[in-house]
């Protein structure tokens, strides 16, 4: 795994929503294959970071860099297009879509993406709702099925933005084990996550987020959750 | 003879014809004002003045170059359509940050410019339009003469309701609509260009207008007057059906065209009131409208 | 600084009046003609744009001056509604001193107008008002009621129809007054020929659709449809019947109030054979063809309507009484003007009444077939000239108060 050309690389990236800034100039990476998270306090700037890689927010200066493709100035479909797959905090399944309509939603921007068949294997459940009205699934439902539909398209990248919030733990351990699988597969994934224990569980770096800016990056060798804790001052 | 409250079954069979031919009319106009809402979250008041321009295109077209009707039909929607999407391109999404208000505004103004533009051009008592020759004539039910052309509207306004509504229910395009009317931004961060697709919409919803125009220019005169006669009675029909619902306006716009034919029959001065009288009772009972979700 | 005009004007008309001067007293030594009609609406096409070039004709063939003192003409959209034709109408009068409104569509309108033109004594020409009651009820010493009014369209058309054989009839009514009027005017006109009234149903003002109406007066039986309405509601009305095969059918259908632009926007195909009465016809004669011709150069081929060409008629007389009566003070005008003969391309030996009703020859004429017409426009054939004096309402009928009280 070369070191040297990371898949994703950020570079002093500020946003705003409306007069208020946000982003005060964060930098990381993401290296093809490797799994890492954004960890901070609410309102420490994560969702909005992984919105403005994604090009949702309006206003942003800095750079983004995606296979050494500058981004910052393209808009969110075009940045998609590129091998860029979210998937947001609140899921966002459409409600006047069902199961099946919501998994073959957005468009495959490469090959190599899951096929249907491997997306029912990895969640046999979407398989047996395919008919329902997607928002009428439990949380733990929508939740797979926003990971699974982002897995089609062929991105090799996959934001995560808290996938676990809200979810009993047996529900959470199938995600990580998913997210494992995923790995192994050859998926980048950039996860934003305040279940210090799960990032633990699946992370293979951390970026410590406060104020709109990246403080630390802690590798998840060196990372326990008290070692998180104590950064995050909780 | 069978009679019913005083007028004789087939008397009242006949009106509820007229009714559901009317209410094609209604159907096809209030689905494409649906459309153009559920996705812009605008007002379409240009509708009325698409629908009128529908009809002059075919006029013109036959007029200046012997174009028929069928070929018109074609043409005319298309013309309209690309109006429709430089009209979006250039104006309206420049309105999309603001109170759907001012999207209001601009429709209606750009309504009374088109109109004043056609009656300064054509004068008010409009052009004639002939049945196209396959539909002159017409068929003795029995209990009334029924023009041909009439029936065809009918058939061809389900026919482009229901191929409409299962485009949107039933095809990836019509997936990909519904969701953009949800959650635009998500949609596009998943690599859907959505400004065209908002674009699409509205030069679609603009083609419906103007099919509509063409399907009313051998029924009514082509009148730069047309659209705003109809345009208020499609909005109560949108507004009865529930804003931004697709299969909500096309079943009200038939429903209200019947209980509107059956007004000119009972108490006929009040056949231009009635569909608003019973818009003021939806509001009071169900605001979001029949078929409208409540936000 | 309009005041320091206004009072320089009312000086010199104070030395005017002082001096007994026997000269020509055209007040502020213009003659100001207003045409005010509707201009955007259902009326333009008929009246409108058109009425403004046969005003400003009447006063170019006149040589643009009366007595040596310039003519100008000033136009105005009332849009319909009477507090606009009021609004214009009073400013007119009151700051522009217009000495004559003409034209005047629609008839709450041209009420309003000979109300205030009544009160401030100033002359109306009124060529396209509909109702009959400018000269009746409501008439005014400075009024003349041009071209038509409800009374001769209903006998005009009614007793001829039922004449003809057509005596049961069935109204589809325009839902307003002018439609009522018309309507019941008709209606007498029938049972005075001996005809019967099937039935009625008024309808919305405007309608788009009159499919079910039409239906009615099919499931009436009657052998006529009369249709109280106007402009682009019988155009309508009258393009629906064709399609529903009324006329095939061997109703007869017949406008009340039909102009030939109505004719035109419908097309020989659907308005053949069609029943009406009109006041004056482009191609009647010598006269009135040169007219029309010299009008449709100015209006991009179309001709004109009877009631265009009834104000060109109109203003063309008035210009004549003020020559002939040396003043433009209103009252003397329109005495004037009762005192000579009309005589133009408009009609031949036309006389104005004391009521203001100009008492002129009406036509029945029926739509040519497109086998009939051969040219542009070759839309009528007269079917009967009806003579003035049967045409219009008897002057003792009227109930015009200063009418009655002159006759007591």
């Amino acid at each position: 795994m070369p070191d040297s050309a990371p898949l994703l690389a950020v570079n002093d990236l500020h946003a705003w929503y409306g007069e208020s800034h946000i982003l005060h100039g964060m930098t990381f990476d993401v290296r093809a294959g490797e799994v890492a998270t954004l960890l901070g306090r609410n309102g420490a700037g994560k969702t909005t970071t992984l919105k403005s890689v994604m090009g949702i927010v309006g206003r942003r200066t800095g750079s983004v860099r995606f296979e050494g493709t500058e981004t910052s100035r393209l808009s969110s479909n075009r940045i998609a297009r590129l091998g860029l797959a979210y998937c947001p905090e609140e899921r966002g399944i459409f409600s006047s879509l069902n199961v099946a309509e919501n998994l073959a939603l957005p468009p495959a921007v490469r090959a190599g993406g899951l096929t249907l068949a491997e997306v029912h294997e990895l969640f046999p459940r979407l398989a047996e709702r395919a008919d329902s009205q997607g928002t009428k699934l439990s949380g733990g439902e929508q939740q797979m099925l926003a990971i699974a539909r982002i897995l089609r398209t062929g991105a090799p990248l996959l934001l995560l933005d808290e996938p676990t919030e809200g979810l009993a733990p047996v529900i959470v351990q199938h995600i990580g084990s998913i997210l494992q699988r995923l790995k192994e597969r050859g998926f980048t994934i950039l996860l934003v996550e305040q279940n210090f224990h799960f990032a633990l569980g699946v992370a293979d770096r951390h970026y410590v987020v406060e104020n709109g800016r990246v403080v630390d990056c802690v590798p998840n060798s060196r990372a326990s959750t008290a070692t998180l804790q104590g950064y995050l001052g909780v | 003879m069978i009679t019913l409250f005083g007028y004789p079954i087939q008397a009242l069979m006949g009106q509820l014809l007229l009714g559901l031919i009317n209410g094609a009319f209604y159907a096809v106009l209030s689905l494409g004002l649906a459309l153009i809402f559920g996705l812009l979250n605008i007002i379409n008041f240009a509708h009325g003045a698409q629908y009128m321009m529908g009809a002059f295109v075919a006029w013109l077209l036959l007029t200046y170059a012997g174009i028929n009707f069928w070929l018109s039909l074609i043409l005319a929607p298309l013309a309209l359509g690309l109006f429709g999407m430089a009209l979006e391109r250039l104006l309206l999404r420049r309105l999309y940050k603001l109170d759907p208000l001012y999207g209001l505004l601009l429709t209606f103004g750009l309504a009374l410019i088109i109109e004043g533009a056609f009656r300064q051009a054509y004068g008010v008592s409009g052009q004639a339009y002939q049945v196209p020759k396959l539909l002159q004539g017409g068929i003795n039910l029995g209990f009334m003469y029924l023009p041909l052309y009439r029936a065809a509207v009918v058939v061809v306004s389900l026919v482009i309701c229901l191929a409409t509504w299962l485009a949107i229910e039933k095809t990836k395009l019509g997936a990909l609509l519904r969701a953009a009317t949800e959650n635009p931004a998500l949609v596009q961060a998943f690599g859907v260009n959505v400004p065209v697709l908002v674009t699409g919409t509205y030069g679609f919803g603009a083609a419906l207008a103007g099919f509509a125009g063409v399907l009313a220019a051998p029924v009514y005169s082509v009148n730069p007057l047309m659209g705003s006669n109809i345009i208020i009675v499609v909005f109560a029909v949108v507004v009865i059906g529930g804003m931004g619902s697709i299969l909500g306006s096309v079943l009200t716009g038939f429903g209200l065209g019947l209980i509107e034919g059956l007004t000119k029959v009972f108490y006929p001065e009040a056949s231009s009131t009635v569909i608003f009288v019973i818009m003021a009772i939806v509001l009071l009972l169900k605001p979001a409208g029949l078929f409208g979700r409540t936000a | 600084m309009k005041q320091v005009f206004n009072a320089v004007l009312a000086a010199a008309a104070l030395v005017l009046v002082a001096g007994g001067s026997a000269q020509a007293q055209i007040s502020d030594g213009v003659v100001k003609i207003g045409v005010l009609n509707d201009q955007s609406g259902a009326y333009s096409d008929l009246s409108g744009q058109g009425s403004v070039v046969a005003a400003q004709m009447a006063i170019d063939d006149f040589g643009g001056k009366v007595k040596g003192k310039p003519i100008q003409l000033l136009s105005a959209d009332h849009q319909n509604k009477p507090d606009v034709g009021s609004n214009i109408a009073n400013r007119w009068i009151d700051v522009d001193h217009v000495d004559a409104i003409v034209d005047v569509p629609t008839s709450s309108v041209a009420l309003a107008i000979q109300e205030i033109t009544r009160n401030k004594d100033v002359a109306h020409l009124n060529s396209t008002a509909g109702t009959s009651d400018l000269t009746g009820k409501a008439c005014s010493p400075t009024t003349v009621h041009w071209t038509y009014d409800t009374y001769a369209q209903a006998h005009g058309t009614g007793t001829a129809i039922t004449k003809q054989g057509g005596d049961s009839w069935f109204f589809i009514t325009a839902d307003y007054a002018f439609g009522h009027a018309l309507e019941t005017d008709t209606a007498a006109a029938v049972k005075e020929a001996g005809g019967k009234v099937l039935g009625s149903v008024n309808a919305p003002f405007p309608t788009t659709d009159f499919s079910s109406f039409l239906l009615q007066a099919q499931g009436s039986g009657a052998k006529v449809i009369g249709l109280a309405n106007a402009g682009t509601d019988t155009i309508n009305a009258i393009k629906q019947a064709h399609e529903f095969g009324l006329t095939k059918a061997g109703q007869q259908l017949t406008g009340l109030l039909t102009f030939i632009s109505d004719v035109h926007s419908l097309g020989l195909d659907t308005a053949q054979g069609l029943i009406l009465t009109d006041a004056w016809y482009w191609d009647h004669d010598a006269d009135s063809r040169a007219w029309a011709k010299r009008w449709s150069q100015k209006m991009g081929g179309r001709m004109p309507t009877s009631v265009q060409a009834g104000v060109y008629s109109a203003v063309t007389h008035y210009l004549k009484a003020i020559d002939k009566a040396g003043t433009d003070e209103a009252r003397k005008v329109v005495d004037t003007m009762k005192t000579m003969p009309v005589n133009d391309m408009f009609t031949k030996n036309g006389k104005i009444r004391a009521d203001g009703r100009m008492v002129h020859d009406m036509y029945l004429v029926q739509v040519k077939t497109p086998a009939e017409s051969k040219y542009p426009w070759d839309y009528f054939k007269v079917l009967r000239t009806i003579p003035g004096d049967e045409a219009f309402r008897p002057l003792d009928k009227g109930g015009c108060p200063f009418v009655q009280s002159a006759g007591k």
